[in-house]
Parts: C-alpha cells; sequence; structure tokens
C-alpha cells in the first residue's frame, strides 16, 4: 500500500513538470496567435499582413479559439503570445499586465429598424435586439441612452448580427444593432426598402484590437515591431485600393482555402469596410485609445473617469510609433 | 459516529475552500479570484436580489427538466427492464442520447424548438435521463430471480410483484441513476444557459466574464455546485425514508 501511494504521488508530481517543461520546450521564435474567431471574410486582411510579416522572417502560428474571452484567457496564461479583442475590463479590474498594440477594427455597428421608427429618439422605450450582455453591441446602445437621453425598453440577446437579421426578416423583433457588412446586405437586398438604417453619431473605439502580455512585447519587441509594421502597411495599402486583399490572399492559407464564393466577395466586403471608415490606416494608436478610454468608461467596461486613465497602462504603443516612421 | 463524519466533512471543506484561497493569492492566473473574494461576491449579489432572480430564471428549466426526467425515466426503465420488446425499442435512443455531444448539437435543438424554455428543458432532459432510464432498466432486469420466484410462489399478482420485490430490489440503483442523472441535469442547465441564450445563472457567468468581474463569476458557479450538492443530499433523505434498507452511508453521512 504504501509503495502504491508512493507510487502515485510521484507520478502526480511528475506529470504536470513534464507538461511544464514540454511546454516551455515548445517556446522557440514561433510567436503564438490566439485568434477569436474562425479564420473568415473579416480576417483576410489579418492572414495577408501575417503573410508580409512571414515574408520579413516571422514565423507565425494561430490557433482559433471558440469567443474572445478564451483568447484573452490563453494569453494570460502564457499559452499564446498575441491575442484578438478588446481586453480592457480584464486589464483593469484584474490588473492583468496585458497592451494593446494594434486597433484592428473599429467598433462600426448600425442601428436598423423597421419602417415604425425613424430616428434613435423614437426607441426611446422600445424593445431592442443585441449581441450580448456587456458585449460591444451592448455598449452601443449604453452609449445611445447616455447621450441621446433615452432609455431602450428591454433587451433580448441574440448572438450574430446575421441571426439578428434574420430576427428582423422573421418580424421576431424590429429594432437591432448589426454591423457593416450585414448592414450592407440587408439595404441592398429587396427587403431593404421594409428597412431604416437610424442615422448615429461616430464611434472611433475598437471592436478588434491585438494585444499581449507586456513582457513578452519587451522580450520580443522585434518580432512585435516586424508584425505591427506588416499590419499597419497592408492597413496602408487597403485604403487606397481595397482590392490587394483579395490579390494576396495566399491560395494555400486559411483564407484562400475559404468557399469560393466567400472570396469573390472579399473585394466588396473591403471597399465597403474602407469607405464605412472600420479600419484605421494608422493602426489606431493614440487617437484610438483615448476613444476607448472614454467609450469602454461609459460603456461601464472600465470604471473611472476617462480623463485621469493612463493611456500607457492599456497600450504599448513603441512598435506602431516606429512603424509609422 | 456522526460527530466524526460532520468533522471530517469540514475538514475537508476547509482543506478545500483553504487551497481556492491560496491559489487565489499566489495568483495561479489573474482571472483567478480568491475564496474569500467570490464569496463576498455572492453575498454581494445574494444581498442585491441579482443571485435570487437569477436562480428564479435558470430553476425553471432546471426543475422542469429534472421532474420530467425522473419520473419519465424511471417509468420508461421499469417498461425497458420489463420487457424486451421495449428494450429493443427504446435502449438504442438512449444509448445514443448518453453518448452524443450535446454541445455541439444545440444548434440543432435550436434550429427545431427555438431560443426559449423548450430547448433548455430538452437540454436538461437529454443529460438527465439516459442515465435515468438506463439504471432503472439495469437495475430492474438484475432483480434477483428467486426473489421474483418467491412472489410468485405465494401467489402474488403481477403488480405487486412489481411493486413490492422488483422496486425495492433496484431501488439502489435506481436512486444511483437518479443522483447521477439529477446533477447531469444542472450541468444541462448550465450548459443551455451559456450555449442558447445567456439567462439566469449563465448569464451572471458570461457578463461578469466580459466585464472580469471574475469573482461573481466564480461566486454564480460556487452557487450552483452548492445547491446541486444540497439537492443531492436531499434525494439521499428521500431515499432512505421510502427504502429503510438503503442506509449505506455515503455523500450525507
Amino acid at each position: 500500500m504504501r509503495q502504491f501511494l508512493k507510487k502515485v504521488a510521484a507520478t502526480a508530481l511528475a506529470i504536470p513538470l513534464a507538461i511544464g517543461l514540454s511546454t516551455a520546450s515548445v517556446q522557440a521564435d514561433t510567436i503564438r496567435i490566439a485568434l477569436a474567431e474562425t479564420p473568415s471574410d473579416e480576417l483576410a486582411a489579418f492572414f495577408v499582413a501575417l503573410e508580409r510579416a512571414k515574408a520579413n522572417g516571422l514565423d507565425y502560428e494561430w490557433t482559433a479559439f471558440s469567443d474572445e474571452e478564451l483568447a484573452i484567457q490563453a494569453v494570460l496564461s502564457g499559452q499564446m503570445d498575441i491575442g484578438f479583442g478588446t481586453p480592457y475590463a480584464a486589464m483593469q479590474r484584474s490588473k492583468a499586465p496585458l497592451r494593446i498594440v494594434f486597433q484592428l477594427s473599429k467598433l462600426k455597428f448600425f442601428p436598423v429598424t423597421t419602417k415604425k421608427y425613424s430616428s434613435l429618439e423614437d426607441l426611446n422605450g422600445e424593445p431592442i435586439l443585441l449581441h450580448s450582455r456587456g458585449g460591444g453591441t451592448d455598449s452601443i446602445a449604453n452609449v445611445i441612452e447616455d447621450r441621446l437621453g433615452i432609455e431602450f425598453g428591454e433587451r433580448s440577446y441574440v448572438p450574430g448580427s446575421s441571426n439578428r437579421v434574420a430576427a428582423l426578416l422573421g418580424g421576431r423583433a424590429d429594432a437591432t444593432i448589426i454591423d457593416l457588412s450585414n448592414k450592407n446586405k440587408l439595404m441592398r437586398s429587396e427587403a431593404g426598402e421594409n428597412f431604416n438604417v437610424l442615422e448615429m453619431f461616430e464611434v472611433e473605439a475598437s471592436d478588434e484590437a491585438l494585444f499581449a502580455n507586456l513582457n513578452w512585447i519587451q522580450e520580443n519587441e522585434e518580432d512585435v515591431n516586424t508584425f505591427v509594421k506588416a499590419l499597419v502597411s497592408v492597413w496602408q495599402d487597403m485604403a487606397e485600393d481595397p482590392t490587394i486583399i483579395r490579390r494576396e490572399t495566399n491560395p494555400d492559407g486559411p483564407i484562400g482555402q475559404l468557399p469560393q464564393e466567400i472570396l469573390d466577395q472579399l473585394d466588396g466586403f473591403y471597399a465597403d469596410a474602407v469607405e464605412g471608415g472600420l479600419y484605421d490606416p494608422n493602426g489606431g494608436g493614440r487617437k484610438a485609445a483615448q476613444a476607448d478610454m472614454e467609450w469602454y468608461s461609459a460603456a461601464g467596461q472600465l470604471d473611472g473617469d476617462a480623463s485621469e486613465l493612463n493611456i500607457e497602462d492599456f497600450w504599448y504603443l513603441a512598435p506602431l510609433d516606429a512603424a509609422m516612421n | 459516529m456522526p460527530d466524526r463524519a460532520l468533522l471530517l466533512k469540514l475538514l475537508s471543506a476547509v482543506i478545500l475552500f483553504g487551497a481556492w484561497e491560496i491559489a487565489g493569492h499566489i495568483p495561479i492566473s489573474y482571472a483567478f479570484p480568491t475564496f474569500l473574494e467570490s464569496m463576498s461576491a455572492m453575498f454581494r449579489m445574494i444581498a442585491d436580489g441579482t443571485m435570487i432572480d437569477a436562480y428564479a430564471e435558470t430553476l425553471r428549466p432546471l426543475v422542469v427538466g429534472v421532474a420530467i426526467s425522473a419520473v419519465l425515466g424511471i417509468a420508461i426503465g421499469l417498461w425497458i427492464g420489463l420487457s424486451n420488446f421495449f428494450d429493443w425499442l427504446f435502449s438504442p435512443i438512449f444509448i445514443v442520447m448518453q453518448a452524443a455531444p450535446l454541445a455541439a448539437l444545440i444548434p440543432l435543438l435550436v434550429l427545431a424548438y427555438g431560443i426559449g424554455l423548450t430547448s433548455k428543458v430538452l437540454v436538461v432532459c437529454i443529460m438527465a435521463m439516459p442515465v435515468i432510464v438506463l439504471n432503472t432498466a439495469g437495475a430492474v432486469r438484475n432483480t434477483p430471480e428467486s426473489l421474483k420466484e418467491m412472489g410468485r410462489a405465494f401467489l402474488a399478482s403481477e403488480p405487486s410483484i412489481i411493486l413490492r420485490i422488483i422496486i425495492p430490489a433496484a431501488s439502489p440503483v435506481i436512486f444511483a441513476g437518479l443522483r447521477l442523472g439529477i446533477s447531469a441535469g444542472f450541468i444541462g442547465a448550465i450548459l443551455a444557459e451559456l450555449k442558447i441564450t445567456p439567462t439566469g445563472v449563465g448569464d451572471i457567468i458570461t457578463y461578469s466574464r466580459s466585464i472580469a468581474d471574475y469573482p461573481s463569476m466564480y461566486a454564480a458557479i460556487f452557487s450552483i455546485i452548492l445547491l446541486a450538492v444540497l439537492f443531492l443530499n436531499l434525494l439521499e433523505r428521500t431515499e432512505t425514508l421510502l427504502f429503510k434498507g438503503n442506509e449505506r452511508g455515503y455523500v450525507s453521512d
């Protein structure tokens, strides 16, 4: 019995140690990227940037997580190096040493309603369909309430813009907030004439940003610089000519492997995105950081007054500054 | 010696919560709060009514689902155990249900039954029912033949053989199935709230996670485990009340 217990104890000690050692040895020069969703048309520009970075000597591998929170946890625990998302709440509340290095896309969402409503003020007291509690569209709804002094009625939650469009079309909702590409698809379809896109203020805050552990950024400054530089170059080229995304997409990469119909729509998607201001050719930087502070404080994800928050606690600007010069 | 049992239980709770507290202080992850933080979040949520509202929402699919699973599950299980034909007819369904990767099938349930209460109750039932049915059926089938023969020798009618011999003989395993099934039902209720639409406790978990309020998130998870444990203890009390011979001394001793 004692022998057995000893063995059990030895194995119990050895297994975590072995796992720890084997993961440590994996940490070579390859950077590990945690995507918050499976590769889709929205990530095509990102993968083009990765290809360019690879040409400049950056080795990478990516893993798609089923949601942003898991990507954040993976980066926090050090199993991934760079993640996708806007971990402001995690940075502030749990004092996680994460820093954002690049703004991938802005929170460009549009209130779309049936003909019943023609302005945001009409939505006072009316029910609205949003993505998830505490999510991006929820924060937009909070800020709309705040700025216009209205209050929405009951909020119900259906994740995914396309699902909310389906709910609108099916008559199960009269008002919702959806993303740019779904708004365009809906308004350009025949059913579009039954709906209104309500006038809304400009939003500069980030929807998706790239972030990493501060220590890791400082230890791998060169890799981060290469990566951010590639992103800036793609974002700037795209602003001039959105069709480069389709042309530069690696046919053997995760985007190149998507169905032909999706690839055919890439040009349209990026033309719309550039026109709609979804991507900042300057990678966000101080302007985006400032906008995020204001936005996420108003939306309730950050505590305290936006003007008292320190950008340096949330962003690591050096790689972006270097890339812009 | 009930005192010793109680003492041991308290001791294991202290060790577990102590380890949790220490792990939170190290911290093993920035997203892992200490035990005391989680508890204070839990009492805060109970005091301001958040938790109570959440449970009013979560208990609906849970109670309905568990009730359906228990009643229907035991009935179908008896039926399957007593008749080869129904065994052939129904067993495969429950074996498939038990093996199905439910989380992956949820979109299909939503497609068929919408995002309301029906889908959530179904998730609870799919999680809970197969274990209850299969355990009951197995137990009934394994009733000692000599006991049944004795019943027949005393000219007992078929219903009284079932009620007085088969069910009492099968009861320990039926209750084992119920315990497993009901804990699976608790998992199902939370799974449904995380995967279908976030309501009740599932909403507290996802919302606190999205605003990085990890103490509240773990408090919600802890509360559901606590509730499940309390409920299982209650079930065991019921068992010893109904079938005196079943006292074997585990969970609630």
